[in-house]
């Protein structure tokens, strides 16, 4: 990739991109994460690191079957083994049988019926991984093969495959008259396949028994409680007596960690009165935790001869695979979106979650968002094609503005610059073409030295605009508590926030620097003896937990000055702080906040909770998000036709971030995003054959390569503040994601003329089918 | 378990070590092998490092060939002056994998792990290339390097990859691969084409689309005929695209029984291997 500072080595003329700021410390400046060096320098320790005194290696028995009646499970060969300490399975579960995160739908180990491939059936802690290992494959399982569900289309008259049902979630949103008609009519099936968050480190953790009969779990969490309340409910402990703690998280795109490891890990660790350790393969990191919702689109856009549109048909299938975990909620989203940021007076929009034999779906971010919108971007280009109209005109008619409807009902309060951003990316320059700028080595399609041949290769520019929500949505609590404490000039905050690499300990530095004018901030490690902050996931920790430490940051401001205030009859609103002094505003008083604090420990704690929000009800309609984020992006493809191999040149960004609080992390935040987006659109898919994963590692999961994420270059950061969010910012990191593939599919669009309407793009969907050659002579 | 090293200097050091213990296997650059270890798929009871044997890492011309060295690493066969002797197995090794992997991964590591993706094999099959075995107590013996592939005449217990047998042939030749991104990646199908005009032959090998290289010997015969020798070596398009299709047809069959239609997979496959050794041509002609 080319690096946070790619974007700001050539601005193009009139754009805005984060600049370098001197300015060490506080909001808006360039703060530098504080673990960056050692993760570059590979000292930073991650949960596979850890080590304790005389610690047992575990290892999980997995389903070789995606469905399958579990007859017989005999442990005894692995328990005869020398060196193995336990085995358990499902019977040794001595609380819940049952976990999920948002649904308790999925046992701990599959006792009776196998559901998808990979399920956890065992685990055995043994002092040596490799003998952990071999008696994972020592332990002996009968099956019963069972024909695998793996159509999302036949889920609905399959038998049932839970207890629960195969149908997770049914939204039939209506909004306006079914039986209106435009006078033009486009219509579209879309696919969209299952990415992986492949995170670069594979799950890990480390259980500890307490004296106390309880557990210490040390994984790389990202919703530390609810990982703790599941496992707690499964120990059958009180929760006091499970604590999570947070280990470095290498890498999060969104829910991180595998409940069904770290259940099976603290079980071990609690009959064996050993620490124990576990750390996933690739293999079992594929099959292990969630990914995104493969999904099956079918789309009818009506619109006026002018092309205004008119009315939006559409039925979305999302594939959650065996278990609910957060599919209702990306349904939700997918079904609210599906129109897209567009003003639309007629939506029928009907969304279905299904279970299969598949494995299991779950949050991955722009989960639900994305889908449609590589869907609804699609449907636009078409609909342009069929008016003869310029791509980028048809959407500027239809953009969504602050106080349009949605097809939820929901009125856009937030800012939603959309009309400013596609102008933005429009307006912004095209890169040369190579051929015209012949210094520059052409990296074609295919890579160095491969085989892409520039006669064959046609350029391709695209467009997509997108929308996402930030926080939880339908009512979920979001609350987040934070303490922050000064002492000596130096502060420290206290939030169970994890940082995924989203920023967030650096922001709640920012904070902290920006209100209390210390420059020494610590960011504590998280627990759950903390209170709880929520996930690391749909952009809530710099809104929620941001918001919950500058809060408490606030309180510590006014205990402290407050004192000097009364000593100097004057208000506190009348001192500020900057660079560890305070000054009145007239100069009278100046002193510093070491001198302030006399030798005391300020402490305050917050919480920061947003305005609530309801469920969808029957119709799809209700107040169902607390925030809206929306970008446009303009692709640049060279695409090689003969072979239908694609490189993505350049990615254009405008987005809405309602206020720059860390530029050059936002500049990477955008960076991922689209990057994730490109693989999304070329290479991500992890594909199933009858319910068996296929190839799940590295060499046949494509993930793009420095060579493959494009340039991204960022025409424009609309500063517009968001009023209801903490600082008026808006959470970056997902909307990328959102967007690029729509962007890339419809650049590849304009390159081949081909209908593109499955992600990711296959070779032969690029392909131009060339004039047939004279047969040969001969 | 006991593990065992040894890192000999020679050749002759590294057969009698491996005659020594049976039961060891010899490692190069690992980068094959240690992946196999490192997810439990092997347990060697013992190594014996390549790595720092000196007459395995360089070349040596023996009658019109070169006599390749096994420990030859990708990063050193991409460079310029090995390019200019056998510029297919240069541009071969120039897409072997990331940097990293091409400073470590070597020629005799790829031959004997014999994956179907491995970018030097079609290369060597095209060239005809024979690999130099070492034995025990001093024994060599030379094998086709298709007969080692396929099985035919494998490599025997307590044998070493020695040197590759390779003609200095002093025409163009190409290596191109179809991958699933612009960052290195296992080929999905890859065409070298190698032109030997001394014979007035062109040979042609494709690699990735089955256990071992093809070799399609009519397409190639044909192809060589189309040739004006003679000239400026030059061929008329259409023929340069119809040996495309002729090589896609004899490497990618379709599956028995001959249907009507070929799936939809053997089609792209076949598209993809057309357009790679029509460019593999033309750019070896032009
Ligand atoms: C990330 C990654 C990407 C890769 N990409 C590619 C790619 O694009 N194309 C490709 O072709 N390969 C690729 N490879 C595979 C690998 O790098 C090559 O096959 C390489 O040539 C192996 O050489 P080595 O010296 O590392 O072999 P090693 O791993 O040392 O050995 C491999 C096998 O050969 C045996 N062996 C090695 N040398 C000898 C000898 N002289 N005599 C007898 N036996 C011997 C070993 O015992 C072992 O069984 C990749 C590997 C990785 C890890």
């Amino acid at each position: 990739m080319t690096g946070p500072d790619a974007a700001t080595a050539t601005p193009p003329a009139g754009t805005r991109v984060p600049q370098a700021d001197p300015r060490p410390h506080g909001l808006g400046a360039s703060v530098p994460p504080l673990d960056a060096l050692a993760k570059a320098q590979g000292t930073f320790p991650y949960a596979a690191d850890l080590w304790a005194e005389g610690l047992l290696w575990a290892a999980v028995l997995r389903s070789p079957h995606p469905h399958a009646r579990i007859l017989r499970i005999d442990t005894a060969p692995a328990v005869a083994l020398p060196g193995v300490h336990s085995v358990v399975t499902a019977e040794d579960v001595p609380g819940e049988a049952l976990q999920g995160r948002r649904v308790h739908d999925r046992p701990v180990f599959a006792s009776e019926l196998v559901r998808h491939h990979g399920e956890p059936i065992a685990a055995v802690a043994a002092d040596h991984p490799d003998t952990a290992r071999l008696a994972a494959a020592a332990i002996v399982v009968e099956y019963e093969v069972l024909e695998p569900v793996t159509d999302p289309e036949q889920a609905f008259n399959a038998p049932p495959l839970h207890p629960d049902g195969n149908l997770i979630r049914h939204i039939p949103l209506c909004f306006g008259d079914p039986d209106i008609i435009g006078d033009v009519i486009v219509e579209g099936l879309y696919r969209v396949g299952r990415q992986d968050p492949a995170p670069i480190g594979a799950e890990a953790g480390l259980a500890v028994p307490r004296p106390d009969g309880g557990v210490e779990l040390y994984v790389a969490s990202t919703d530390p409680h609810t990982d703790r309340d599941l496992a707690a409910a499964c120990f059958g402990l009180e929760q006091e007596r499970v604590r999570v703690v947070v280990t470095g998280v290498p890498g999060a795109m969104g829910d991180r960690e595998d409940a069904g490891m770290q259940i099976p890990l603290g079980l071990l660790a609690l009959r064996t009165g050993h620490p124990v350790k576990l750390v996933a393969t690739r293999e079992e990191s594929f099959l292990g935790h969630v990914h995104r919702h493969p999904t099956l689109l079918r789309y009818r856009h009506h619109a006026d001869t002018e092309g205004r549109l008119v009315k939006v048909e559409a039925q979305i299938l999302l594939d959650a695979g065996a278990y609910a975990d957060t599919s209702a909620e990306a349904l939700a989203a997918a079904v609210a979106f599906a129109c897209g940021p567009y003003v639309v007076s007629h939506a029928f929009v009907e969304g279905w979650a299904v279970r299969t034999n598949n494995p299991p779906s779950g949050h991955v971010r722009g989960e639900g968002a994305m889908q449609v919108c590589a869907a609804y971007e699609g449907q636009m280009d078409k609909l342009a094609a069929k008016l003869g109209m310029d791509p980028v005109e048809l959407r500027m008619r239809n953009v969504m503005a602050t106080g349009d409807l949605m097809p939820t009902s929901q009125s856009v309060t937030c800012p939603a610059p959309v009309g400013e951003l596609l102008q933005a990316v429009r307006e912004a320059p095209l890169p040369p073409l190579p051929v015209d700028d012949t210094e520059a080595a052409w990296l074609l399609p295919g890579g160095p030295d491969g085989a892409g041949d520039p006669a064959a290769v046609r350029r391709g520019v695209g467009y997509g605009v997108g929308m996402v929500h930030m926080l939880g949505i339908e009512g979920a609590d979001e609350v987040s508590t934070a303490t922050v404490r000064i002492s000596n000039g130096s502060a420290t905050v206290i939030c169970a926030a994890v940082e995924t690499g989203q920023g967030f300990s650096t922001l709640a530095r920012q904070i902290v620097q920006e209100v209390l004018g210390v420059d020494e901030v610590h960011v504590a490690p998280v627990d759950t003896d903390q209170p709880p902050a929520g996930a690391s996931a749909r952009g809530r920790h710099t809104w929620v937990s941001g918001g919950a430490v500058e809060r408490a940051a606030k309180m510590v401001r006014t205990q402290l000055l407050q004192p000097l205030a009364a000593r100097f009859g004057m208000s506190v609103e009348l001192l500020s702080i900057a660079d560890g002094k305070i000054t009145s505003y007239d100069g009278v008083l100046s002193t510093t906040v070491a001198e302030a604090l006399e030798g005391k420990e300020l402490w305050a704690t917050a919480q920061c909770r947003p305005h609530p929000t309801e469920p969808l009800d029957e119709f799809g309609q209700g107040d169902a998000f607390v925030g809206l984020a929306f970008a446009a992006m303009r692709a640049v493809v060279d695409v090689d036709i003969e072979m239908g191999t694609i490189r993505v040149v350049e990615v254009t960004v405008a987005q809405d971030v309602g206020r720059v609080l860390n530029p050059r992390r936002l500049a990477a935040r955008i960076e991922a995003g689209v990057t994730q987006g490109v693989g999304m659109a070329l290479m991500e898919d992890l594909r199933t054959s009858h319910g068996l994963v296929q190839k799940p590692g590295f060499t046949g999961y494509a993930l793009p390569t420095a060579l493959d994420a494009p340039d991204v270059v960022i025409a424009k950061l609309v500063e517009e503040r968001d009023v209801v969010a903490s600082f008026g910012a808006k959470a970056a990191g997902a909307v990328p994601v959102v967007v690029a593939p729509a962007a890339v599919a419809s650049a590849v669009r304009s390159a081949t003329g081909r209908p593109i309407n499955r992600l990711p793009i296959r070779p032969q969907n690029a392909i131009v089918a060339q004039p047939a050659p004279p047969p040969p002579h001969g | 378990m006991e593990q065992v090293v040894v890192t000999p200097a020679s050749l002759d050091e590294a057969v009698a070590a491996l005659s020594a213990r049976p039961e060891a296997v010899p490692v190069a650059g690992g980068t094959d092998l240690m992946a196999a270890v490192n997810s439990g798929h092997l347990r060697p009871a013992g190594l014996v490092g390549l790595g720092r044997i000196n007459e395995l890492r360089g070349w040596q011309y023996q009658d019109g060939h070169a006599l390749l060295g096994a420990g030859l690493t990708h990063a050193r066969m991409g460079r310029p002056d090995f390019a200019a002797l056998i510029p297919a197995l240069a541009a071969a090794a120039r897409t072997a994998g990331p940097p990293q992997i091409r400073n470590a991964g070597t020629l005799g590591g790829n031959i004997v792990t014999a994956a179907p993706t491995g970018d030097s094999l079609p290369v060597l099959a095209a060239l005809e290339a024979t690999v130099v075995l070492a034995g025990p107590d001093g024994a060599s013996r030379e094998v086709p390097v298709s007969h080692l592939l396929t099985g035919l005449d494998p490599l025997r217990t307590g044998e070493l990859v020695a040197f590759v047998r390779v003609p200095l042939l002093h025409a163009p030749q190409t290596f191109l691969k179809a991958t699933g991104r612009s960052g290195p990646a296992r080929a999905i199908a890859s065409v070298a084409v190698v032109l030997d005009p001394a014979r007035r032959a062109v040979r042609c090998a494709v690699g990735a689309v089955a256990p071992v290289p093809l070799r399609p010997l009519e397409a190639e015969n044909w192809v060589a005929s189309c040739i004006d020798w003679d000239g400026k070596r030059r061929i008329a398009p259409e023929a340069c695209e119809a040996f495309g299709d002729y090589v896609a047809v004899a490497c990618v069959p379709a599956p028995e029984p001959e249907e009507s239609a070929p799936p939809a997979g053997v089609v792209q496959l076949r598209r993809t291997v057309s357009v790679l050794a029509r460019r593999a041509l033309g750019r070896a002609l032009a």
